[in-house]
C-alpha cells in the first residue's frame, strides 16, 4: 500500500505526478481474475439505523398529529379510525398517522418530535408499484411494516435524536422558611423569559383543550405568550373563563394530564402560563378586553342566580352578555364561594380572586351579599320576579365521619375552619390536630392550622391521616409536598375508628386501624382493616375533611317535594335545567367540587337559559 | 490577522464617507454604506487592502421597508477577514450600479438577483434569463411571490384512495381535514 | 418531395455552427446545458444554460421551519451533500448563539471528510468518462460506494444523510463504527495505487487533460475560482484552514497545490486531497473515542423555535470549492432569507464559458468535468 499507516505525518511523496508509462494500464489486467462484484436480487439488508418506512405503535400512539406538523413535505395526513381508544380525559385520539410516500423524504423528523415515540422508521425500503396501483404509496403505519414482512426497526428515538423539550422551565417560589408562618402566595409565577421558554415547548396538539371541561382555548393563549402578545392570550383565556385568575391558580388542570409532552416529559405548565397571562396585564385592561364585544342589546328578561361562587358568576358573565338583567343572591359577605372561603391565600390571594369578580361585576351583575335564599327571600318568590332561575349552592356543609365520639366539641369539619379562618374569624385554635383525609380540602385546612400554629406556638402539631396509600391520595402532589415541607406529618392507609378522649371529657387524639383494601371487588367503597395495627395519632382536635355536601333547605318544603331528586342530588338534564322549567342547578352541587367544571357548568347553564329565553321572546 | 492589520483596515475604511463598522467576530467586520459608496468602498478594498475576492452578493427583499439589501461579501486572501458590506436600494424603480468592472464574478450574481429579485443593474455584461427561461410570471425571489400559492393554483394533490381508507370511511372515519378542526368545541 | 415545413438551412460561410452541448452529456453530474458555436471542431464561443435542476431552494427555505430545512439542505448538491447540511447548521448556530459539543465538531469532521473522499472519487471516475476511460468511472462509484455504507451505518441514509442539525449531530455513532471507517479507509489507501496505474499515471489521461482548459493564477482570483481548481493554479487556499470552522484548526493535514492550472492539475489536486483526507479521517478516527459528552446542544421545540434576528455569512470548504451560506433571520420562526453560493456557480458559468473557447469539441467535456461542477447547486 502507498499510504501511511502512521496518523499525522505528511504522506510520502507518490510517484503519480510522474508521467507513467505507457504499459501503466496493463498492470490492471491482475483484475481481470478478480470475481465481478454482483447484487443479489434480493434487497440487501439496511443498516441497523436505517430511515425506511414508517412504524407506528399504536398502542403509544395518542394521534397528536405532532408528526404532521413538522414533516416538511406534507407528506402525513392525519386519518380518524372508529373503534380506536378516544379518550379526551387522557389525551388520547382515535388519530392516526397516514404517510405518501410520493412525498416522505424519510428524513426523520417525525420520529424525533413524537410526544409518544411510537413512531420509528424500518429497514425496510423497497416498494414499487405501477400507475394503477399508486394508492399502495399512501399507508397508514403500523409495527408490521410496508408490506407486513417484519424488517425490524430501524431509525428511532434516542437520548441525542429527541427534539421534544421534556423539562419544564423554573419558577420561583417561597423556600418554606419563608412561608410556615404567613399566608402570602407561595408561588411567584413565571418572568417573561421564563413564561416564553415554557410557552415554546408547546406542539399546539389541543389535547388540552379537549380534555378541559370548559375547553378552553389553551393552544392560542400559549402561542400568543410565546408571541409575546399577553393581551391576545388573556382574550383566548376570556373565551371559555371568567375566572382566569382562579384557574390560573387552583385549576385541577386535567390539560396537564392529557398534555402529549406529559407522555414521556413534564407536561406544560399550563396553568402557569395562564396565570402568567393574567398577571402581566393590568386590570383595567382586562376589563376592557372582555368588554371588546360591545354593549349586548338588552332583552329585557331577568335572571336571578343563588350563590356567587364560580358557577353562578359564569353563569352570570354569560348571561349578562346576552343583554339579561341578572341579579346574584350570596349568603355571605363576599363572592367567590369555595375559592373564597375554602382555599386558603397563601394559594389563591383575596384580591386576586377579587379581580376576576370585579370584572365580572363591572358588566353590570349586581350581587345582593348577605342575602340568604330561603330566609330572606324564598324560592317562590324568585321564580315569580325572575324568567329563570340558577341554582349554583356549592357543596358547603361538611360530611361527617360519625365515628365514635365525633360529635364531641373539638371534632371539627375542614369547611367550617377554612371559612372562619378565611373570614377571619375568632376560634379555638388547636394545639395539635389530627386531620382525617388526604384530599386537597385536607391539605388546605392542615396547612393552614399548621401556620397559625406556628405563629402562636412556634411549632406544628399536625397530622393527616388518610385511607389511600399516599401514592394515591386525592390531592395534589405538590400539596403534598409541600404540607411534608411544612412540619405535617402524613400517616397513610390509616381508617379512622373512633375519638379518643380522656377521663375529664378532653379529646386526646383518633385511633385509626391499618387500611387492607378500599374498595370491594366490585369496586365500590368498602374499606378492609387490619384490627391488629391499631394506632392512636395525639392530638386535641379532630378535623375532617373527608368531603362535602349542598346545604338544599333553602328549597323549602314544596319545592323540594316537587322536584325530582338522584341518589341525594337535584336531577338535571345535560344543560343543567332541574325538573322545574324554570329553574337550573349547576356548580359543586351537581358536578362535585372542582372550579373548572364549576366554570363549564355555568356556560352549559348559561347557554341552555339563553336558548330558552329566545324562545320566549320569539314567542310573544 | 493580527490587530496591527485590523487596525491598518479600519483605518483605510474610514476614508469612506459614512461608513459604520461593525466586528461580529474576529474574521467577519459588517460595514454598513448608502449605495452612492459602495463603488468607492470596493474600489479601495480591491486596490489597496487585497480583497480580490467577491464571494457573493446576497439580495433581501425587505419589503416592509420597500427595500432591497445588497450584501457584497469580500475576502482578502492577505488579511483574512471577509467583509459584508450591506447596502440599500430602493424596490421601485429597482435599479443599481454593476460592479462587474471592479469584480467579474459579480456577473453571475448580478444576473441572478435580476432574474430572481428584478433589481436591474447598469453596466452589468448580461442580464438575460439563466435559470427561469420559460418563467413569465414575476421574479419569483420577492417577498409578494407567493410560491406555494402558486403551486396550489398549478398542480393538484394526489387523490389517493387505497381499500384500508375505503374501509375506515365506511365505519365513519376518514381523512382528518386539519388538526384544528379534529378540537372538540366548548 | 419535401415536407411542406421544410426551411432550408443556411450554413454560416465560415463553417461556424451551433451545437447545444446537452443538457444531457458526459460532461457533467445532472443536467446541464452549453450552447457552443463552432468554427470547425474549436469553441469559438460558448453560452451556459442553467436551469434544468431549478427547484427554488431558496425561497422554499423561507417557507419552513428553521430545522425542516435540514431535510432540504442536502438536496442542493447530490455528490456531496454533507458540506451543505453543517454549512447549514453552522450558519443558524452563529445566529443563535448554540455552541456545539465537541464530540458533535469530531464527528461532523469525520462526516465531512468522508463525503469529500466521496465526491472525489466520483469525480474521478466522471473525468475518466469524459475520456473514454470508462473502469476508472465504475471503480470510482464502486469505491464511492463503500463510504455511502459507512454513512448508512451512521446516518440511516446513504446519499441524503440528513445528519447534521443546529446543535450537533442527530444520533451518536453506533457501535464499533470507526473500526469499519479503518477498514473502508485502509482499502481507499490500498486501491490509490491501482487508480494511479489505471488512471492517474496513464498516457492518454495526461495527454487528454494537460493543457486544455488553462487557468493561470491571475485569472483564477480574477474569476472567482476557489476549492481545488484554484489550488490548481498554485494558490494554497482552503476554507478549512484559512477561514477555519468546526476543529479543523486541531488536525495536521496538508493542502496541496499544483501549478499548471489544467485539467491534469485539477484532477490531481483531488487525488492528492484523497490522501489528505484519508489522513484526517485516520486522525479524527484515533482521537473521537477519547472526546466524550453528548453530540448535540439541544435546541427549543422546533415547532416554536424562533432563531435571534441578525445575519450569518458562513463558509465551508466543500470538495467543489468555497460553499457560503447567507442567513439572514429576523426573529421568526422560519429563515427571512437565504442565499447559498455554490462553488459550481461560479466554476460552471463564467468560468466554463471562457476556458471552453478554444478547445476542441471532444474537449469540452472533459474541461466542464475537470472543474467538478454541480449543476442542482447552480440551480438551486
Amino acid at each position: 500500500m502507498s499510504s501511511p499507516k502512521t496518523i499525522g505525518n505528511k504522506a510520502p511523496v507518490l510517484d503519480y505526478k510522474s508521467a507513467g508509462s505507457l504499459l501503466n494500464p496493463l498492470k490492471n489486467l491482475q483484475f481481470l481474475g478478480r470475481k465481478a462484484i454482483t447484487e443479489p436480487l434480493q434487497p440487501r439488508l439496511a443498516s441497523l439505523n436505517y430511515r425506511g418506512f414508517h412504524l407506528n405503535d399504536w398502542e403509544a400512539c395518542v394521534g397528536c398529529a405532532s408528526c404532521q406538523k413538522i414533516c416538511d413535505n406534507a407528506a402525513i395526513t392525519m386519518v380518524e379510525i372508529p373503534g380506536l381508544k378516544n379518550d379526551p380525559v387522557k389525551g388520547i385520539r382515535n388519530h392516526r398517522p397516514a404517510i405518501d410516500y410520493g412525498r416522505c423524504c424519510w428524513c426523520a423528523l417525525c420520529v424525533d418530535i413524537c410526544p409518544s415515540a411510537s413512531l420509528s422508521l424500518s429497514r425496510e425500503y423497497v416498494h414499487t408499484c405501477d400507475q394503477e396501483h399508486i394508492d399502495s404509496y399512501f399507508i397508514l403505519p403500523d409495527p408490521n411494516g410496508m408490506h407486513k414482512k417484519h424488517f425490524g426497526q430501524g431509525w428511532q428515538k434516542t437520548e441525542h435524536s429527541d427534539l421534544l423539550s421534556l423539562t419544564r422551565s423554573a419558577m420561583a417560589e417561597l423556600e418554606p422558611a419563608n412561608r410556615d408562618t404567613n399566608f402570602n402566595e407561595i408561588v411567584h409565577g413565571f418572568t417573561p423569559e421564563q413564561a416564553v421558554v415554557e410557552a415554546s415547548r408547546c406542539i399546539q396538539c389541543g389535547m388540552c383543550h379537549d380534555s378541559c371541561p370548559t375547553h378552553m382555548h389553551a393552544p392560542e393563549y400559549i402561542r400568543a405568550i410565546w408571541n409575546g402578545d399577553v393581551e391576545e392570550a388573556v382574550r383566548q383565556i376570556y373565551r371559555t373563563n371568567p375566572f382566569a385568575h382562579v384557574c390560573g391558580r387552583v385549576c385541577t388542570r386535567r390539560c396537564e394530564t392529557a398534555c402529549s409532552v406529559g407522555i414521556r416529559g413534564e407536561p406544560i405548565a399550563i396553568r402557569w402560563l395562564k396565570r402568567y397571562a393574567m398577571d402581566q396585564v393590568s386590570h383595567d385592561r382586562i376589563k376592557q378586553i372582555v368588554k371588546e364585544d360591545g354593549k349586548p342589546k338588552a332583552s329585557g328578561h331577568k335572571v336571578a342566580i343563588i350563590g356567587a361562587g364560580p358557577a353562578g358568576l359564569t353563569a352570570a358573565f354569560d348571561l349578562i352578555r346576552s343583554g339579561h338583567k341578572v341579579d346574584v343572591f350570596e349568603a355571605l359577605p363576599h363572592a367567590g364561594g369555595m375559592t373564597r372561603y375554602g382555599i386558603p391565600d397563601y394559594r389563591l390571594p383575596f384580591d386576586t380572586l377579587q379581580q376576576d369578580i370585579d370584572v365580572i361585576t363591572s358588566l353590570g351583575v349586581k350581587i345582593h351579599y348577605n342575602c340568604r335564599i330561603g330566609t330572606d327571600k324564598t324560592m317562590a318568590q324568585l321564580q315569580k320576579k325572575y324568567d329563570a332561575v340558577v341554582l349554583a349552592i356549592g357543596l358547603s356543609k361538611g360530611r361527617q365521619t360519625r365515628i365514635p365520639n365525633s360529635e364531641h366539641r373539638h371534632v371539627y369539619r375542614a369547611v367550617d375552619l377554612l371559612q372562619k379562618i378565611s373570614s377571619g374569624e375568632e376560634f379555638e385554635l388547636p394545639q395539635s390536630a389530627v386531620v382525617i383525609g388526604g384530599g386537597n380540602v385536607a391539605m388546605d385546612i392542615a396547612r393552614s392550622l399548621a401556620r397559625l400554629q406556628k405563629q402562636q406556638f412556634g411549632e406544628v402539631k399536625i397530622t393527616v391521616t388518610a385511607l389511600e396509600q399516599q401514592q394515591h391520595f386525592m390531592a395534589d402532589p405538590d400539596e403534598i409536598k409541600e404540607a411534608l415541607e411544612e412540619g405535617i406529618i402524613i400517616r397513610d392507609s390509616c381508617g379512622p375508628q373512633g375519638c379518643e378522649i380522656d377521663k375529664s371529657g378532653k379529646l386526646i387524639g383518633l385511633k385509626t386501624w391499618k387500611v387492607v383494601s378500599i374498595f370491594d371487588e366490585e369496586h365500590r367503597f368498602s374499606p378492609r382493616y387490619d384490627e391488629t395495627e391499631e394506632t392512636i395519632h395525639a392530638g386535641d382536635s379532630v378535623i375532617e375533611a373527608i368531603g362535602q355536601f349542598a346545604d338544599t333547605t333553602l328549597l323549602g318544603e314544596q319545592l323540594t317535594e316537587k322536584l325530582e331528586w338522584n341518589r341525594g342530588r337535584i336531577k338535571i338534564d345535560p344543560n343543567g335545567r332541574t325538573s322545574e322549567p324554570w329553574l337550573w342547578s349547576a356548580g359543586d352541587c351537581v358536578s362535585g367540587p372542582d372550579v373548572v367544571h364549576a366554570v363549564a357548568d355555568g356556560h352549559r347553564v348559561a347557554a341552555s337559559i339563553q336558548q330558552q329565553l329566545t324562545i320566549k321572546t320569539n314567542k310573544s | 490577522m493580527n490587530s496591527a492589520q485590523s487596525q491598518s483596515l479600519n483605518v483605510l475604511l474610514q476614508e469612506i464617507e459614512g461608513i459604520q463598522l461593525t466586528h461580529q467576530n474576529q474574521r467577519r467586520l459588517r460595514a454598513d454604506i448608502s449605495a452612492d459608496a459602495l463603488p468607492a468602498l470596493l474600489a479601495l478594498l480591491r486596490g489597496r487592502a487585497g480583497y480580490v475576492h467577491l464571494s457573493a452578493i446576497s439580495c433581501v427583499d425587505w419589503i416592509e421597508d420597500d427595500q432591497f439589501e445588497l450584501v457584497y461579501h469580500l475576502w482578502s486572501y492577505e488579511t483574512s477577514i471577509l467583509i459584508s458590506a450591506h447596502i440599500r436600494v430602493a424596490r421601485d424603480p429597482g435599479i443599481y450600479l454593476s460592479v462587474f468592472d471592479i469584480y467579474t464574478p459579480a456577473a453571475f450574481f448580478e444576473r441572478d438577483i435580476h432574474e430572481m429579485f428584478g433589481l436591474y443593474f447598469e453596466g452589468s455584461p448580461d442580464m438575460s434569463k439563466f435559470i427561469l427561461t420559460e418563467w413569465d410570471g414575476p421574479p419569483p425571489m420577492r417577498k409578494d411571490f407567493d410560491s406555494e400559492q402558486w403551486v396550489m393554483d398549478n398542480f393538484t394533490w394526489q387523490d389517493y384512495h387505497p381499500d384500508w381508507l375505503k374501509q375506515i370511511e365506511q365505519q365513519g372515519g376518514g381523512v382528518v381535514k386539519s388538526a384544528d378542526s379534529s378540537r372538540k368545541s366548548s | 418531395m419535401r415536407p411542406e415545413n421544410y426551411q432550408a438551412v443556411n450554413h454560416p460561410p465560415s463553417h461556424e455552427y451551433e451545437l447545444n452541448f446537452g443538457p444531457n452529456h458526459p460532461g457533467i453530474e445532472g443536467n446541464y446545458a452549453l450552447k457552443v458555436k463552432l468554427q470547425g471542431d474549436i469553441v469559438i464561443e460558448a453560452r451556459a444554460d442553467g436551469g434544468y435542476l431549478h427547484r427554488g431552494f431558496e425561497k422554499l427555505m423561507e417557507n419552513r421551519l428553521w430545522i425542516q430545512n435540514i431535510a432540504l439542505v442536502p438536496r442542493i448538491c447530490v455528490p456531496d451533500p454533507v458540506p451543505m447540511e453543517v454549512c447549514y447548521s453552522l450558519a443558524v448556530e452563529d445566529l443563535d448563539d448554540i455552541k456545539v459539543p465537541e464530540r458533535a465538531q469530531w464527528l461532523r469532521v469525520l462526516q465531512l471528510e468522508l463525503s469529500r473522499i466521496a465526491a472525489h472519487l466520483f469525480t474521478f471516475g466522471g473525468h475518466a468518462a469524459t475520456t473514454g476511460m470508462y473502469t476508472p468511472m465504475y471503480w470510482g462509484v464502486t469505491d464511492r460506494d463503500l463510504i455511502l455504507d459507512l454513512f448508512e451505518e451512521l446516518t440511516g441514509g446513504r446519499v441524503y444523510s440528513i445528519y447534521n442539525l443546529p446543535g450537533g449531530v442527530r444520533q451518536d455513532m453506533p457501535e464499533g463504527f470507526l473500526q469499519r471507517v479503518t477498514q473502508t479507509m485502509d482499502y481507499i489507501d490500498g486501491r490509490l495505487k491501482d487508480y494511479d496505474n489505471l488512471f492517474f499515471t496513464n498516457q492518454i489521461f495526461i495527454r487528454r487533460s494537460k493543457g486544455v482548459g488553462v487557468i493561470n493564477q491571475q485569472q483564477a482570483l480574477e474569476w472567482g475560482v476557489t476549492g481545488p481548481n484554484l489550488r490548481a493554479c498554485g494558490l494554497a487556499f482552503d476554507v478549512r484552514r484559512d477561514d477555519s470552522y468546526l476543529i479543523y484548526d486541531q488536525l495536521d493535514f496538508d493542502i496541496p497545490t499544483e501549478d499548471a492550472g489544467d485539467a491534469w492539475a485539477r484532477t490531481l489536486v483531488r487525488r492528492m486531497e484523497l490522501v489528505e483526507s484519508i489522513r484526517i479521517v485516520r486522525q479524527v478516527v484515533q482521537a473521537l473515542p477519547d472526546i466524550k459528552g453528548p453530540v448535540r446542544t439541544p435546541i427549543p421545540n422546533p415547532l416554536a423555535w424562533r432563531v435571534k434576528a441578525g445575519d450569518s455569512y458562513t463558509r465551508v470548504e466543500s470538495s467543489k470549492g468555497e460553499l457560503a451560506y447567507y442567513i439572514v433571520s429576523n426573529g421568526e420562526e422560519k429563515p427571512y432569507r437565504v442565499h447559498i453560493r455554490g462553488p459550481s456557480s461560479m466554476h460552471a458559468v463564467q468560468v466554463l464559458e471562457k476556458l471552453s473557447v478554444g478547445c476542441r469539441l471532444e474537449d469540452v467535456a472533459q474541461t466542464m468535468f475537470s472543474l467538478d461542477a454541480c449543476p442542482p447547486e447552480v440551480d438551486r
